[in-house]
């Protein structure tokens, strides 16, 4: 690795600093100008023309810009307000059917041509260990420029602003009994450029929001606890989802739920029917469906870390993967979702499909690399990587259970339930390396008898196997019941990346669950 | 990566950026990275790659008032602009009740945990060493899938109060799960090292192929408490969630594990097997961390629990100002160790009349941080132990388990030798009792 990369400037103005010079303010200093596009094209021309001169079939380059603002806070205190950028640029090579990878931080001519080198040198040091040869499914060549929808920029709201926002949540949280809140507020603008030596050239920004807050209850006598996290509701929005939903109801209610959770009556372990809230299902299709049916871990690419799948590759098309009313798609085209995209990092057009169609599974999420594998001519879109330093690889789309095609309500879900349980909100979730037993907790757990909604409970969790869990549902809420959840904290790969992705659901019922007591485990 | 001097002038130079924008106490931290990889499954090569980086965070107070901003750039303009942008911040931002002022000049020992040939992986040298691991798979007709990692940084700090340090480190990963043809087998083996020639790929190869034939055909077992033995992996698996509590002031607040009747907390108990030990050392032969927190305070050897006494709880600068407490110069890895002679791995076998030997968990998650139950799977290698033999292997499972009740003085029979697994030494523990919940298919 170059020693040198990181010194080029500062040491050439040593530590003298210049009193009085201008300085942008941040939302100015982030916008890309006329200037860093040229860099970006020089720099893009130089990896791509090394590339193919010293000997990759096929090349391609990210330069991505992120810049992220964070705030933190506790009850009436602020405990941290950050910002950041990170800058760089990545090249992925093709070599004899292998793949190479490098990346830096500076964005030059010269360092995009010491990184095609050292990726092209990382393909040929490799080819001993290439027993197959890579080749891609076809992509178009696409010149084009795509922005998410949002109303109002984030990074242009005044910190103040935020910081109110999130000192008016935790004040409105801390109903009498409340002990803690702690809440934080994170936005997200990527800028992206994808190049490939097919021609591709394609700009992309992007705008996140994630809101979310803890409340805790505490009883100093007993030394008891209870939490009761509100996560999950990150949304490829601008600041208008701040100002638009209703969070300080959100927080009043958290307040008021987590001192009910310390006084509520621990459940008794056994079989129940459970109607699962968005809140807490989206985890569960997160987990037991959009993970097995990533094509990469069934073929194995995953099995030294995420692990594979319980699903074969010849399995789509024919296997029974729930009950007839069960249909699922990916789509990274939904407004909202935290995977949607105008295009992949590899170029391929955002698509939605079918995954599970009438109870059946039937297609796989794919790359260019994986569609080829079972026979298939056309990604559908899904390669990613979570910073220019990283390098692209399957993750998964926003993967969300349709509704019923009628109007089913809450109370339709409960109606003929003896002895059930209503699950909201996230808790903890675990799944095995197949995706075949879950175990799942929830945030706020109530009793349901004889179909009506009763007290709350504490220290349960579900267990389950896949294949059983969606083949006991017997009903899903009607379109108005539909609500997108989605997590900004989806991990996979080696080293470790993160994705962000969304799940929509409308409440769904299963019947004849396991249900543990935690805390007599 | 950058030197001594290069990584501190830019600290300086921020916080001269920072103290003329109107910062009145500041702290400047940079980390240079870089990272090689190469991964593998289906017994090839899948991706490989390298990068490198440069943040620099600048963290500065005005009145109290805080402020940070990072950029990956270290260009004149940019420490400029991330000066002014932490200060901005800081002047609309309301003052930081729990602000402690930055560090002033302090003495930290040489850090030991760097090499540079981990640093500049030779890219022929770990081709040839993976190929011998693929060979090792495919002779033992197994599909193998692994990962080789090197990383090296260098980390610097200063301060507006003229606390300045500087450390390097490095580490080196390797691990493989070796799969059977016929999806009933399965093993996985890992080691890491800050010193890349120290990683044995022959010896990982080897225990993860021999464990994926000798788990073929897995019988089902009943859940329900069983005695175990778990393997270095596992107890590391599991341990992160235990040494996470020790933070006094979470305790202290009546909101964790340690936290006690009446307000108190659970310092000075004997909540644990007399044969635990638990303590934090930066100058570790084995397993060498920075020597000094993330705060910035110089670490020395900390004892967490001896003898399964609790004997300290952690105190952040702002938490031991605050109690009138000295701060805690830790911690920066964990080394779970006997407190006795440790028994072999032969020895703890030997001495199970039945049970599980356990070579990993998976998907491992707090349930309830009360009791610090954690729920999770066993993964690649689960045996059936009858007679001092180990006799079939088993389908694996869920449990539900209290770490603390894991770890209770009437629960650990035996503790082997501690086994590096970064940022852990863990050795293998025998355990009279652990609930297991379900089956799960999952090979």
């Amino acid at each position: 690795m170059a020693s040198d990369f990181s010194r080029r400037d500062f040491l050439a103005t040593g530590g003298a600093v210049v009193a009085g010079v201008f300085v942008p303010d941040w939302a100015a200093a982030f916008q890309p100008g006329t200037s860093d596009n040229a860099r970006r094209t020089e720099v893009t021309d130089a990896a791509l023309a090394h590339a193919a001169k010293i000997g990759a079939s096929y090349a391609d380059i990210r330069i991505n810009r992120y810049r992220r603002e964070s705030i933190t806070t506790r009850e009436q205190q602020v405990q941290n307000v950050s910002r950041s950028t990170s800058y760089g640029f990545g090249v992925r090579v093709l070599v004899n059917g292998a793949w190479g990878f490098a990346a830096s931080n500076l964005v030059e001519p010269a360092a995009a041509r010491t990184a095609a080198e050292q990726a092209v040198a990382i393909a040929k040091a490799n080819a001993i260990l290439a027993a197959r040869k890579i080749t891609l499914a076809h992509a178009d060549r696409t010149v084009t420029t795509w922005t998410s929808a949002f109303k109002k920029d984030p990074f242009e709201v005044p910190l103040e602003t935020k910081i109110a926002f999130l000192l008016k949540l935790n004040q409105t949280a801390l109903v009498p009994g409340v002990s803690f809140v702690t809440s934080q507020i994170l936005f997200a603008d990527e800028q992206k450029y994808f190049a490939s030596s097919e021609g591709s050239r394609i700009t992309q920004r992007l705008i996140r929001t994630y809101p979310q807050f803890q409340t805790t209850a505490t009883d100093r006598a007993s030394g008891d606890f209870q939490t009761r996290p509100v996560v999950d509701r990150a949304k490829l929005m601008g600041y208008e989802y701040v100002e638009e939903y209703p969070w300080l109801a959100d927080a009043e209610k958290a307040g008021h739920e987590v001192v009910e959770k310390l006084r509520a009556k621990p459940v008794s372990a056994g079989r129940y029917d459970i109607v699962v809230d968005p809140s807490q299902l989206f985890l569960a299709i997160h987990e037991s469906v959009g993970h097995s049916t990533e094509l990469d871990r069934a073929l194995g690419y995953e099995a030294n870390s995420a692990g594979t799948s319980f699903l074969k590759p010849t399995d789509a098309g024919t296997l029974r993967f729930g009950s007839n009313i069960v249909n699922i798609v990916g789509d990274r085209t939904q407004p909202g979702g935290l995977a949607t995209t105008g295009y992949d990092d590899e170029g391929v057009k955002a698509d939605r499909w079918h995954i599970v169609r009438d109870g059946i599974f039937v297609a796989w999420q794919t790359t260019r690399e994986l569609a080829p594998q079972i026979g298939q001519t056309k990604s559908h879109g899904c390669l990613h990587c979570d910073s220019w330093a990283s390098v692209p690889f399957p993750r998964m789309p926003n993967v969300s259970l349709q509704p019923a095609e009628k109007q089913v309500s809450l109370d339709d879900l409960f109606a003929d339930i003896k002895r059930g349980l209503y699950v909201v909100g996230r808790g903890v979730s675990s799944i095995d390396q197949q995706r075949y037993n879950f175990q799942f907790g929830g945030g706020v757990i109530r009793e349901i008898r004889d179909g009506k909604l009763g007290a709350m409970v504490k220290d349960a969790a579900y267990q389950s196997r896949t294949p059983d869990f969606w083949a006991s549902c017997d009903g899903i809420g009607g379109p108005s019941l539909y609500q997108l959840w989605g997590t900004a904290a989806d991990g996979k790969g080696e080293p470790g990346q993160t994705n962000h992705v969304s799940h929509g659901c409308p409440p769904a019922r299963f019947r004849n669950i396991t249900v543990l007591n935690t805390a007599s485990a | 990566m950058l030197n001594r001097d290069d990584a501190l002038t830019i600290c300086d130079t921020v916080l001269e950026h920072a103290r003329a924008a109107g910062a009145e106490d500041a702290s400047v931290s940079i980390d240079n990275s870089v990272e090689s990889h190469a991964r593998f499954a289906d017994n090839r090569i899948t991706t490989s790659g390298q990068s490198e980086d440069l943040d620099i965070t600048a963290t500065v107070w005005v009145g109290k008032r805080r402020g940070a901003a990072t950029i990956n750039d270290s260009s004149a303009a940019a420490l400029r602009q991330i000066a002014s942008d932490a200060v901005q911040i800081a002047r609309v931002s309301p003052v930081q009740r729990e602000y402690v002022p930055t560090l002033g000049p302090l003495d930290y020992p040489a850090d030991r945990g760097y090499a540079a040939s981990t640093a500049e992986p030779d890219l022929n040298a770990r081709a040839k060493a993976l190929q011998g691991m693929l060979d090792a798979c495919r002779t033992a007709n197994v599909t193998g899938a692994g990962f080789h990692a090197a990383t090296a940084s260098a980390t610097a700090s200063a301060t507006a109060n003229g606390n300045r340090r500087y450390f390097r480190s490095s580490r080196a990963d390797l691990s493989v799960t070796a799969r059977t043809p016929d999806g009933t087998g399965s093993g996985y083996y890992s080691g890491d090292h800050f010193d890349l020639s120290r990683l044995d790929a022959q010896h990982i190869a080897r225990e993860a192929v021999n464990k994926a034939v000798q788990s073929r055909n897995p019988q089902p077992l009943e859940p329900g408490n069983y005695p175990v033995i778990l393997e270095p992996q596992a107890v590391a698996d599991l341990i992160g969630f235990f040494t996470g509590a020790f933070d006094a002031r979470t305790a202290e607040e009546g909101r964790s594990a340690f936290s006690a009747k009446d307000g108190k907390t659970r310092l000075g108990e004997a909540m644990f097997s007399e044969r635990v030990n638990l303590y934090s050392d930066p100058m570790h032969a084995e397993l060498p961390a920075i020597p000094a927190t993330d705060e910035g305070v110089p670490a020395t050897r900390l004892s967490l629990v001896k003898g399964g006494l609790i004997e300290n709880l952690t105190y952040s600068r702002f938490w031991a100002q605050e109690k009138k407490r000295e701060v805690t110069p830790g911690p920066t890895n964990f080394i779970l160790e006997s407190a006795q002679a440790p028994a072999s791995m032969d020895e703890m076998i030997k001495g199970m009349k039945r049970g599980l030997l356990i070579s990993r968990f998976w998907y491992v998650r707090l349930v309830d941080p009360r009791t610090l139950v954690l729920t999770g799977l066993t993964r690649d290698g689960l045996w059936w132990i009858e007679n001092g033999q180990i006799k079939n292997p088993v389908r694996n499972l869920r449990f539900n388990q209290s770490v603390l009740a894991m770890l209770a003085p009437r629960n650990v029979e035996a503790i082997g030798a501690s086994l590096r697994l970064a940022p852990y030494m863990v050795p293998p523990l025998r355990l009279s009792s652990f609930t297991f919940t379900s089956i799960s298919d999952a090979i």
